[in-house]
């Protein structure tokens, strides 16, 4: 009795909604067991055999076992069409598994239909996805709300530290084709890596990825000129600029997923992993389908997170950018650099020391030592060449270089870093509140801090 | 203290956005699974998280976007819309009214007599309302869904006889024939008035495909089907 309902349902999904009926997407949608839905499908497909009611049924099939291919035995794993059913079954040296993967009225010209018909279905059932899985693991536990997001702190830190370096060498390289096949390459690897060092629950969809590649292969092969065409076409979808920053999120996340994961079964590992060569070899294109889901599915927010970080990451290099470019300009600059000296140098001064400097100062010159024994944070003597740019007598400004042992603190660069990254007309000194200071003449009048000994001049040279 | 910034956010323009790239894939996919080009010429490409098949005939793709520039600026027409934006939540209501019923792809054999029209009926709702956060993911899981229909659609059709072409015609309200002229001056891509043989099928069969309802947009596709293909 409950057979028949099950039928019915499926009889009308696939009849009279023309639906594609994958067995994930059944089990779903019923609530039923991975392995109850395909013994489901395959139930049915038998009877409508049977009954030769006319109604035309397509197939198609997850086959998989080892396969000898250049001397190495591998692991295949294929989804497949009916009627390519029997050629890829004697391909194989030992059939571990065949049953059915999906049922529809359609024939299928390419499996992006199969992929488009769990996507859904997976995305909205994302918190228990392995519900009716086969693939179990004890240890794979979702994380409690607060301790991913701290994790996720830890992360986006080390993020910004590591992407930077790979992106670096990317831009230096990457200059035409050869290069980005190469990244192409790479990128599977990254790719395939990534799918392998995931929970057990995840290595159901790296199976469906490589199955899907390999669909590909053995459903449409008449298609003929694909593997070298497949290369370019990634690397013309993307842009090279877009290559570069997904070869970074891939990167990090790759760096990151390892360093998190540490309790994966090493069963699970090892099928996609051997799964892994041959599924390299296709077009990486498929890859990118799943890999966004999965991007989208496991790490929800990481995507974003790991957009943001790179877009952050070139802030940050710009903003560094900014400010070591007055720095270049003092070429009698001594500093050794430490890193926060380096910005330290040439951006809008710190307060002068408290020893009196030889020429005149304007008259907020002792504030600054009242101001620094409040802030409190680590400082550093070291001696700088700095533009002193003051009002003498005359009330006219008058910039001087000259070398002084200073001391900056790790928050004074911050703010001038902010600081000299505002345009001049918006830009506010939240420290010295006091200094409102005209700065007439030189038509920098939204200054308002000449008096704290800055380098007007600064301005002009990072335009 | 919000602050409250204004910005103009012209409602017609994102709907006409969604709504061409959308029509775009949409075309590509049609000339696929309808085996209009051979397959050879087709690539897999991502769009709303799924894979689809787009052409990489530079010509054929200049074509079908040439043709969807046209087509935009009837959808964006509206009038300006403004929206006001707080800091913490935006709402936009706009009323809008388009100009264009329907723009349908019409498969024609060699003959240049239509035997397949894929008709993309498009409103808009009374009341355009972009409140909601999660809208735009919610058009994408509409049109994925879309998207699918496209890509089974064998399963309703006959097959179509060898030598088939394609066309796009716009289904517009009277005002729109003075922009187009406009565009077209613009865009240097001249539209004609389609001829009477061109849009008129003999005894069609409807078969409907997919409807949505979202909040910035009403959509319908459905397949007109001439009852005997190979005659």
């Amino acid at each position: 009795m409950a057979d028949q309902l099950y039928l019915e349902n499926i009889d009308e999904f696939v009849t009279d909604q023309n639906k594609i009926v994958t067995y994930k997407w059944l089990s779903y949608t019923l609530g039923v067991h991975v392995n109850q839905a395909k013994q489901m499908l395959y139930d049915y497909v038998e009877r409508k055999r049977k009954e030769n009611s006319g109604a035309q049924l397509h197939v198609t099939y997850l086959v998989s076992g080892s396969l000898i291919q250049n001397g190495h035995s591998c692991h295949k794993v294929a989804v497949v069409r009916e009627d390519k059913l029997e050629a890829v079954k004697s391909k194989l040296a030992v059939t571990a598994s065949i049953h059915v993967y999906s049922i529809q009225k359609a024939m299928l010209k390419d499996s992006g239909p199969l992929f488009n018909t769990d996507y859904d279905i997976l995305k909205s059932n994302l918190q228990n996805c392995s519900k009716f899985s086969a693939i179990q693991c004890a240890a794979a536990v979702p994380r409690a709300a607060a301790e991913s997001s701290s994790s996720e702190k830890c992360e986006q830190s080390s993020l910004q530290v590591s992407s930077e370096t790979p992106a670096n060498n990317e831009l230096t390289t990457n200059g035409h084709s050869p290069p980005t096949s190469k990244q192409i390459f790479q990128q599977p690897k990254g790719i395939m890596g990534m799918f392998a060092s995931k929970a057990a629950s995840k290595t159901q969809d790296a199976n469906k990825e490589t199955k899907t590649e390999t669909k590909e292969v053995t459903n449409v092969s008449s298609t003929g000129n694909k593997p070298p065409g497949k290369g370019n076409v990634m690397s013309n979808f993307f842009g090279k600029a877009a290559m570069n920053k997904l070869k970074v999120n891939l990167d990090s996340e790759q760096a990151v997923k390892e360093e998190k994961i540490v309790e994966q079964p090493p069963v699970s590992v090892t099928e996609p992993k051997l799964a892994a060569p041959t599924g390299l070899k296709k077009s990486s294109k498929k890859a990118e389908p799943v890999k966004m889901q999965q991007k989208e599915k496991k790490r929800g927010k990481r995507a974003e997170l790991s957009d943001d970080e790179t877009k952050e990451t070139e802030n940050m290099k710009k903003k560094r950018r900014r400010i070591k470019l007055p720095e270049s300009d003092s070429s009698e600059d001594e500093v050794i650099p430490d890193s926060p000296g380096d910005y330290e140098a040439e951006s809008p001064s710190p307060p002068p020391p408290p020893s009196p400097p030889p020429e005149p100062v304007p008259k907020t010159e002792p504030e600054p030592p009242s101001f620094k024994s409040s802030s409190g944070e680590k400082r550093k003597r070291k001696r700088v060449l700095k533009s002193k740019t003051f009002v003498d007598d005359e009330g006219c400004i008058v910039t001087e270089k000259v070398y002084e042992s200073e001391s900056c603190t790790d928050s004074e660069e911050e703010l001038k870093m902010k600081t000299s990254v505002h345009r001049p007309s918006t830009m506010i000194v939240k420290k010295e509140p006091k200094e409102e200071r005209k700065v007439p003449k030189k038509g920098t009048a939204a200054l308002g801090k000449a008096n704290r000994q800055v380098s007007i001049t600064g301005f002009f040279q990072r335009k | 203290m919000t602050t409250l910034t204004r910005q103009d956010l012209n409602f017609g323009q994102v709907v006409a956005d969604v709504l061409c790239e959308f029509l775009e894939v949409a075309v590509h996919l049609i000339l696929y699974v309808r085996e209009v080009y051979p397959v050879g010429i087709f690539q897999k490409r991502k769009k709303y998280n799924v894979p689809v098949q787009m052409s990489c005939h530079p010509e054929l793709n200049q074509y079908i976007q040439d043709t969807l520039h046209c087509v935009k600026p009837l959808l964006e027409k509206g009038g300006g819309g403004g929206v006001w934006v707080t800091r913490f939540w935006s709402r936009g209501f706009l009323f809008l009214q388009n100009d264009v019923e329907k723009v349908v792809v019409v498969i024609l054999d060699k003959e240049h007599r239509p035997v397949e029209k894929f008709v993309f009926e498009i409103t808009q709702p009374p009341l355009l309302s972009i409140s909601s956060d999660s809208l735009l993911s919610h058009v994408e899981q509409l049109l994925r869904a879309f998207i699918l229909k496209i890509s089974v659609c064998d399963a309703v059709l006959d097959h179509n006889p060898p030598g088939c072409t394609f066309t796009v015609l716009v289904h517009t309200r009277e005002a729109a024939t003075r922009n187009m002229e406009k565009i077209q001056v613009i865009k240097d891509f001249p539209w004609i008035l389609a001829d009477e043989q061109d849009v008129h099928m003999h005894d069609p069969r409807l078969i409907p495909l997919k409807t949505m309802t979202s909040d910035i947009l009403k959509m319908q596709l459905y397949v007109e089907e001439r009852a005997h293909k190979s005659s």
